[in-house]
């Protein structure tokens, strides 16, 4: 979760497995987007001496659908590649790293930034085309990724060597690829036991005592490549809408990752080297979707295809698998959910087409009727930036998922009320919601540590040296 | 699908690889390229893009080539066979 290890084969390939995707109007700078796409799950801050890094052999996109067809008009790349000081040692660094340049650093990583206007050929067959992947126009070289935060012996003033990689583009776009706090949270533990929730623990179908949510993510990095654009250079007429309801304020975002079609592995070492075309193996838009809407047995595929393919996975949202098995995991307390089984349009809506108007008054992040797992971003709503709600739209925060989604936005919990009924009077009136919904949560608060308050809004990441801590 | 002959895919390949030399050459080294392949030991590094040849279907005689970005996908019943009888199959009629 939301996207971490999601899928039987990028389960194998952490570098390409996009965790999660982030889209939002910057709480600080207003005319911009700021979207992060992040990799490499799960880390372990004390994983040296070899610490983690994106791969260099993995092409990184960022997708923006400006015109509601569901491929992209915009295509930002990353590519990145690893350099050594010092190949005659063992060492990540051989003594404090200072700065960006500092010889004592040994393994760095450096990348550059590129972006493809338009969706190639294909435009009219419905089909999104890749021929032009890699081959972008460079908008930045030779950038550089921090170091990870290994101690305070070798980072000492990490946060000035994450600030000096903070690269403002002459293009107009700021960006920052590196090591950040995972600001995701879940009870990974309980969700996975059989659908429980510690709180609810005496509900379950096999109970134990109550207990207490724990986040095992709170000690955990991630890899995010975020990116600061201004809206103007993102809507479909170079415009800064102002009206909500608006077709042109709504942008489709989501990520990708992508390996080359053949990997050929020399005898001695010296690596692999790719050949063919790149190949889509993860992709992530809306949190949660391959992850417990799409079954594992085509999880694989989804990562392989586009948005733009989603139809034929239509079937997952209509009738999700988790709400039938909430009724069975809970017994009695779902009774109105285990009766219902029409089409989820709720869901339908909030995951595939966004939100049409008339349905949350002065709102709609609708981009038409083709069904597509993309964040839909309304960009005319302006940031949350007094006391943002975690719960987003559904709790009156229209700045919050899932209009795009913010770094502090509780995914877990909107995503399964919404599965468990919550969203259904939205589109059916005469739906009554069932009384458990309002406790179903994941009853999780991240702590202030996990988020800052400017690009690229994810925390500090956790040092190797304090974390975990005994 | 058969998008073209067999000689303009050894033309293609070879082109990438840097191995154009085998297609431009005089006809008594070509006839030796279509003997029996003989197996030998690599004598470099695998080049930085790879061009690589792969049976895709070896009933339908298809096999597909990758070069850089790019792939292609021929119809050439002789190249699979002797692909195949490289690969040392047996069952290649």
């Amino acid at each position: 979760m939301s996207s971490h290890r999601e899928a039987p084969a990028i389960s194998q390939d952490p570098v390409a497995d996009n965790a999660d995707t982030y889209a939002f109007v910057s709480p600080d700078d207003p005319s911009t987007v700021t979207i992060i796409t992040n990799y490499v799950p799960l880390e372990g801050p004390p994983g040296g001496p070899n610490f983690f890094e994106f791969g260099d052999d993995v092409l990184y996109s960022i997708y923006i659908d400006n015109d509601g067809d569901a491929l992209p008009e915009i295509t930002y790349q990353f590519q990145f590649r690893t350099t050594y000081q010092n190949p005659e040692t063992f060492l990540y660094n051989t003594g404090p790293i200072g700065s960006l340049t500092d010889p004592n650093w040994n393994k760095r990583q450096l990348y550059d930034v590129s972006v493809i206007r338009g969706h190639g050929p294909g435009q009219n067959g419905k089909k999104q085309h890749h021929e032009q992947d890699g081959q972008g126009r460079v908008i930045g070289g030779n950038l550089a990724c921090p170091p990870c935060n290994i101690g305070p012996r070798s980072t000492p003033n990490y946060d000035a060597l994450a600030a000096a990689a903070v690269h403002h583009l002459p293009s107009g776009e700021t960006v920052f690829a590196g090591q950040r706090n995972d600001g995701f949270f879940v009870d990974l533990g309980a969700i996975f036991d059989l659908g429980d929730i510690r709180e609810l623990n005496t509900l379950h179908l096999i109970p134990t005592p109550t207990g207490t949510s724990v986040d095992p993510l709170k000690t955990m990095n991630i890899h995010a490549i975020a990116i600061k654009v201004p809206i103007s250079m993102l809507t479909r007429d170079g415009s800064a809408p102002k009206d909500p309801l608006s077709a042109k304020s709504v942008l489709g975002i989501w990520g990708g990752a992508s390996r080359r079609k053949v990997q050929v592995r020399d005898d001695n070492g010296n690596g692999t080297r790719g050949s063919g075309p790149w190949v889509q193996v993860s992709r992530l838009g809306n949190p949660l979707f391959n992850e417990v809407v799409v079954p594992v047995g085509d999880k694989d595929r989804w990562n392989a295809v586009d948005p733009i393919d989603d139809t034929g996975f239509e079937e997952y949202v209509n009738q999700p698998e988790l709400a039938r098995l909430l009724p069975v995991l809970y017994p009695h307390e779902f009774p109105n959910l285990a009766a219902y089984t029409a089409d989820r349009a709720d869901l339908h809506a909030i995951l595939l087409t966004g939100i049409p108007q008339g349905i949350v008054p002065g709102f709609q992040n609708f981009t038409g009727p083709h069904p597509a797992d993309m964040l839909r971003l309304n960009v005319a709503v302006p940031p949350t930036t007094s006391n943002p709600n975690p719960i987003g739209l559904v709790a009156g925060d229209a700045a919050g998922y899932p209009n795009g989604r913010r770094v502090f936005d509780d995914v877990v919990s909107i995503e399964l009320k919404a599965i468990a009924g919550f969203t259904i009077p939205l589109v059916d009136p005469s739906y009554s919601v069932d009384g458990a919904v309002a406790a179903v949560s994941s009853y999780l608060t991240p702590g202030v540590d996990r988020y800052q308050s400017t690009f690229p809004y994810l925390g500090t990441p956790h040092d190797g040296y304090d974390t975990p801590s005994s | 699908m058969e998008r073209l002959s067999r000689r303009s895919f050894v033309k293609i390949a070879g082109a990438a690889t840097g191995a154009a030399a085998l297609a431009a050459a005089p006809p008594i080294a070509r006839a030796a390229i279509e003997e029996d392949a003989k197996r030998t030991n690599p004598t470099a590094r695998v080049p930085e893009e790879p061009v690589v040849a792969y049976v895709r279907d070896a009933k339908r005689g298809e096999v597909t080539v990758t070069s850089g970005t790019a792939e292609h996908t021929y119809r050439d019943r002789v190249l699979v066979k002797r692909l195949l009888r490289a690969a040392g199959r047996k069952d290649v009629s």
